[in-house]
């Protein structure tokens, strides 16, 4: 590799992460408004975060939504990668194509069909209105990653518990699902950041009564430039982080730079 | 793990939370349609007519069509570099990797406003240029195309590098030392062997990011401003402030339409390049 | 689980039994328009060594999977102790199964490999623990319980694998193609402890092989089978002496080939016409097939039957002789192959003792001899695949 390439791509590396970096350092700025490098350091704006109800409010929806749906999206992934590996390949790549197909969809049609949708049944402005956006949305990401682990299991592995006389059910708890656990980590953890950082779908999606936290930090951007917004997001960011060091720690990254051969 | 058994009636319950999802996705694409088929109590072509008919709206959607198209270029191109670090960097890959993959998750509300605080009249760039003395007025680095593109680069970038990471690292180490064995320079073994393997993933990239660029709402309000119209701020107003849902679903249906014919260009030039190559 | 041992119990005591450990009757199998199974019947008598042998493709897996019940026949039964199975899922069937890829349970250790049927089964855990060692023991991998699949040599994950199958003590164990992935030694040295611990349980086991060597050395009882019908059955001793088919012929052990036509078939003889010569044998060399004039046939006579003498003059009493003229000879250790060329045909002999002097160089002439009613006679396969 030539040396030009290198220092570009130590450049351009570098600045990837440069404006949370800013965010992050200037949300301990003590002073009114937003300064980096900060002037001094200080926690005062993490105070008036948690003191503005709105926030930890926002910081809780986000959460139960998150969490609730990647459980949610990650069992349906299971009980699909298990049912189309198992039983029916063709079948199951056809759901596939059905199962990425949102990905082709701009956000912003998107939006536009949930809130029709949710409308119909009044569940627009609701936490489950807006997990079951999430569901489809993040449905691609959590499928792929079971089905990769799932995919590599022998069918004879399942035959000899089956021999040593496990039910089927049996075989999938003590079988398919430990040995798809990779798989099913990265599942709920990348489908939980996801949704956890959704924005441009869930801007249409909330209401009076319930708004997420990026969707909160969107509003406040038009109306403030207070630093508590960088003590906001200076949170997010690590809530994040942690996921992703989290699944590091447990199944390594490998996932996201694999290509599919198959 | 397939085992050749046929399923009994009961396991195609396990199928049923998959179908209400996918379900539920359908029943929102058609009701989009109905939607943007009706109006004044009817079936109505009104709002298809009206973008066929306005020069205005029509440049909104070349906007950000062409918007579109050159963040997809630049953000790939840009991404080039770092990938080729990645790939290069065995031991550190995983922490690099972490690097990258921080700013992909991060929600892009907060990276955008990251770019608020560095390119704001009172951000980061212009204090400094006026700390120095260079400048008595700040300039205006956002609320305008370049702050926009610079938004939208910045924030698909990530996906890029990963994209085109996970091609390079298809490519198997021995051929590109084959071909400075056989007396190929640098330049040439990129050009001729590590570029066109990594072709795939680049085209990845360009599909994807394109298609999120199209799709795009915040990044654009919040660095192009309201007067700079995206398609997706086109349709965020009229859902959130006019209320007119006719009229955000034809758009929201033609900017499907746009999207996947750029998405088929892409993809047929795609295949044009990859046979070349071959 | 209670009625199976009493079941074990009386077949030990030597109660009169009407069926076989396994009885496969009038079954077939096909996928879509492929018929891989055709009206197989066998009986496996309780306590026996039974190969499943035949080239790959001839159905023998298939059988051993109809068995475990991971499908189930197109048409026909098949009783395990005496009981139908059909519509019995796998779990359920008291039988055991060691896979071709071993199927070891790659999250488990060792021991948890082996206490898992035994686990499912809500055996206490100190006996459970008490028979894993025992088993553990008894394939020879004591201590090593704690182990990683992982860390094991493909022979130790072969000897968790029985042990998996074995220490829930099924009566009827099934083998599929176990050792085909190991190299020689190991095969060799593994194919003496699976006899040997097949003997020390008194266990039904249910082989499935291609190799005929490894069939002969470790079977009570072999099953030829070839494109899904059975081809013979009986002990390894009895298809090597007396195989009822060409096919059976070729392919358990060496066999050599001359085409003939039969010239005349009454009373106790039959004149065929050869290549070499016209040549009389009795009536009962003509195997699965009843011989008249004018017949297409192939005789077929072992390595071993052949004698080969350098001068093509030679007779012995009681011998035919053809003369022919020598290829190559070759000291195997033990065993020397003379390969002679009779009017076209290459025939090869085995003879004990490689130090007995040389026949000379290729080309040179010499006379092959052979007892008549050494010979067999076969339909020619052209005529069996016309009919």
């Amino acid at each position: 590799m030539t040396r030009t390439i290198r220092i570009l791509g130590i450049a351009l590396l570098l600045a990837l992460p440069l404006p949370i970096l800013i965010v992050i350092g200037s949300s301990f700025n003590p002073g009114g408004y937003i300064k980096f490098p900060p002037d001094g350091f200080s926690l005062r704006w993490y105070a008036e975060a948690f003191a503005d109800p709105r926030w930890p409010r926002a910081f809780g929806v986000s959460l139960v939504i998150a969490a609730v749906s990647a459980v949610l999206v990650t069992a349906t992934s299971f009980l699909t990668a298990y049912f189309s590996l198992r039983y029916a390949p063709r079948l199951g790549a056809a759901l596939e194509i059905a199962i990425f197909s949102p990905l082709f969809f701009p956000s912003a049609a998107m939006g536009v069909g949930f809130v029709v949708l949710l409308a119909k049944f009044g569940l627009v402005g609701f936490v489950g209105g807006i997990v079951l956006a999430h569901l489809i949305v993040t449905l691609p990401f959590a499928y792929r990653p079971i089905h990769v682990a799932m995919r590599s299991i022998d069918p004879d592995i399942v035959r000899a518990a089956n021999v040593l006389g496990a039910s089927e059910w049996r075989a999938v708890r003590d079988i398919v699902l430990p040995m798809t656990r990779s798989g099913i980590m990265t599942a709920l953890l990348f489908s939980g950041i996801i949704s956890f950082d959704e924005v441009t779908v869930t801007m249409f999606l909330i209401g009076p009564h319930i708004t997420t936290l990026p969707v909160q930090i969107y509003a406040f951007i038009q109306d403030t430039s207070s630093p508590v917004l960088a003590a906001i997001s200076t949170i997010s960011v690590v809530m994040t982080l942690v996921a992703v060091v989290l699944l590091e720690r447990t199944v390594g990254l490998a996932f996201f730079v694999r290509r599919e051969t198959a | 793990m397939y085992s050749g058994e046929r399923p009994r009636p009961v396991h195609y319950l396990l199928l049923v939370p998959v179908l209400a999802l996918l379900g539920l996705f359908l029943a929102s694409v058609a009701l989009l349609f109905s939607n943007a088929f009706s109006g004044g109590g009817g079936f109505s072509l009104q709002y298809f007519q009206q973008i066929l008919d306005r020069t205005d709206y029509q440049i909104v959607f070349l906007r950000t069509f062409v918007a579109s198209v050159a963040i997809a270029v630049i953000a790939t191109v840009l991404s080039y570099p770092v990938a080729m670090l990645l790939w290069r960097a065995d031991r550190w890959r995983n922490l690099l990797l972490i690097v990258v993959l921080i700013p992909w998750l991060v929600s892009l509300v907060i990276r955008t406003y990251g770019w608020i605080v560095l390119l704001g009249p009172k951000g980061v760039i212009n204090g400094m240029l006026q700390w120095l003395g260079l400048l008595d007025q700040p300039v205006k680095l956002m609320f305008n195309d370049t702050g926009l593109v610079i938004g939208l680069v910045h924030v698909l970038m990530p996906f890029a590098v990963i994209s085109i990471l996970s091609s390079l690292l298809t490519i198997e180490d021995n051929l590109e030392e084959a071909s400075r064995v056989l007396g190929a320079r640098p330049w040439q073994t990129l050009t001729r062997i590590v570029l066109p393997l990594s072709l795939p993933g680049a085209f990845t990239a360009l599909i994807v990011i394109f298609l999120a660029s199209m799709g795009a709402i915040v990044t654009p309000i919040l660095l192009g401003g309201v007067s700079q119209k995206f398609v997706g701020t086109q349709i965020y107003q009229e859902v959130m402030y006019a209320f007119n849902m006719n009229k955000a679903a034809a758009w929201a249906l033609c900017l499907l339409i746009v999207s996947l014919l750029g998405l088929l260009a892409l993809k047929a030039i795609e295949r044009r390049v990859l046979r070349n190559h071959e | 689980m209670s009625e199976r041992d009493t079941e074990i119990h009386a077949g030990a005591a030597g109660a009169v039994r009407d069926h076989g450990a396994v009885d496969i009757r009038g079954v077939s199998k096909h996928y879509g328009n492929v018929r891989v199974l055709h009206d197989v019947s066998v009986s496996v008598p309780p306590g026996t060594f039974l190969t499943l042998l035949g080239p790959s493709g001839c159905g023998k897996t298939t059988l051993l999977r109809l068995i475990a019940g991971f499908t189930e026949p197109s048409s026909g039964t098949i009783a395990i102790d005496g009981r139908d199975v059909a519509g019995v899922p796998t779990q359920n069937r008291p039988i055991g199964m060691v896979f071709q890829n071993l199927a070891l349970f790659p999250h488990f250790s060792v021991a948890e490999n082996v206490a898992y049927g035994l686990k499912l089964r809500r055996i206490p855990a100190g006996e459970i623990a008490r028979r894993v060692e025992r088993f553990m023991d008894l394939v020879g991998l004591a201590g090593y319980g704690e182990r990683r699949i992982s860390q094991l040599s493909g022979g130790q994950k072969q000897r968790v694998a029985l042990a998996r199958s074995l220490v829930l003590e099924p009566s009827i164990l099934l083998l599929d193609e176990p050792l085909s992935a190991l190299d020689q030694q190991l095969r060799k040295q593994l194919q003496f402890a699976l006899k040997d611990i097949q003997r020390k349980l008194g266990t039904t086991f249910v082989f499935v092989t291609h190799d005929q060597e490894e069939a002969t050395l470790m079977s009570d009882v072999i099953v030829v089978m070839d494109a899904g019908r059975i081809q013979q059955v009986g002990s390894p001793g009895a298809i090597y002496q007396n195989p009822q088919n060409l096919f059976v012929s070729r392919f358990v052990g060496e066999i050599n080939e001359m085409p003939c036509e039969v010239v005349r078939a009454d009373g106790g003889e039959l004149l065929v016409r050869t290549p070499a010569g016209g040549l009389t044998l009795p009536a009962a060399a003509a195997r699965g097939f009843a011989p008249a004039a004018g017949a297409a046939g192939v005789l077929c006579i072992r390595p071993e039957q052949l004698h080969v003498r350098a001068d093509a003059a030679a007779s012995l009493p009681g011998m035919v002789s053809m003369p022919g003229s020598l290829v190559e000879e070759l000291d195997l250790g033990p065993v020397r192959r003379t390969t002679v060329d009779v009017a076209g045909c290459h025939l090869r002999s085995l003879t004990v003792g490689g130090e007995a002097a040389r026949m000379g160089c290729a080309g040179a002439p010499c006379a092959v001899l052979l007892r008549p009613q050494d010979l067999r006679l076969y339909e020619s396969a052209d005529a069996r695949q016309a009919g």
